[in-house]
């Protein structure tokens, strides 16, 4: 199971590399800039503002997730903290994906579907990575628990 | 500096964390975010309060663990990186705050302009030390 979920890790991290380099073509993809030229100058600049925080936060989680693998399986508090927050950052992500985002207004070429499709599986792989993991350092998953 | 102070430094700084979290729900009404969203398509509206909330999110677990648990982000090395992490988070919103938001705005509001400016700094300057400090 520890080889399984370090392995996840990686596979995890590097996804978020390909989310957080994948997010710059967003904005245009989606047509952003049009669709925000009707706001205020400050909604406009705290729109950008907040956008750029989360996506800051996905390059830290790629950090923590690719280069202190070790720290996060090693069931201290701070990483056990840490976990359940990410855990429960893409479980939100996943449920915004099916119930909360209006996707009707993008367009349905076949590059947006499978755009929609990858970050559909991106998510709930990120949901089972964590939910592992805090499996894992509440030692349900290592031995003498479930595994 | 020792670590009795620095985890009292936390757990200010978790107060304050608090306050920013109902300050966001005051900024709402004050900027009618709503009332300036009405206009727009509704994927910019749901993801701003979508990007809006994970803001909030994140404010509210680190205000959690200022005033629950600062001991786990003095007690080993990932504890300073998360403290570095912070220190940048709020230093850079000084940053942004001076440099990016609206001038007319700021002036028109200039002493919560100033108060919030402080805010950031102060908050920048306890994670900084707490992840610089042994």
């Amino acid at each position: 199971m520890k080889e399984l979920l370090q392995i996840g890790l990686q596979i995890g991290g590097w996804s978020l590399v390909g989310l957080s380099i994948g997010s710059f073509w967003i904005p245009k993809a989606l047509g952003w800039r049009e669709k925000l030229a009707g706001l205020t100058p400050l909604m406009r600049e705290l729109w950008w503002t907040y956008s750029i925080y989360v996506w800051a936060s996905h390059v830290f989680f790629a950090v923590l997730t690719l280069g202190f693998g070790d720290w996060l399986m090693g069931g201290s508090g701070s990483a056990m903290a840490m976990g359940t927050f990410m855990l429960l950052w893409w479980s939100v992500r996943l449920w915004l994906q099916f119930f909360g985002f209006d996707l009707s207004e993008i367009g349905e070429s076949t590059s947006n579907r499978v755009a929609k499709h990858l970050l559909t599986a991106l998510f709930v792989g990120l949901v089972v990575l964590f939910a592992g993991l805090l499996g894992w350092n509440v030692g349900w998953l290592n031995e003498g628990g479930l595994g | 500096m020792n670590a009795q102070t620095l985890e009292l430094g936390l757990r200010a700084a978790g107060i304050i964390l608090t306050g920013l979290v109902v300050a966001n729900f005051v900024a709402a009404k004050r900027f009618g975010y709503a009332r300036n969203l009405a206009g727009a398509e509704v994927m910019v509206r749901q993801i701003f309060h979508v990007h809006c909330a994970y803001i909030i999110g994140i404010i509210a677990a680190l205000a959690v663990l200022c005033l629950g648990w600062p001991q786990l982000l003095l007690e080993d090395r990932m504890g300073r990186v998360f403290c570095g992490f912070f220190g940048l988070f709020w230093g850079s919103w000084v940053v942004v705050q001076l440099t990016y938001y609206d001038h007319e705005a700021r002036r028109q509001d200039r002493a919560w302009d100033v108060f919030f400016l402080g805010v950031f700094a102060v908050l920048s300057a306890v994670f900084t030390l707490a992840a610089l400090v042994k």
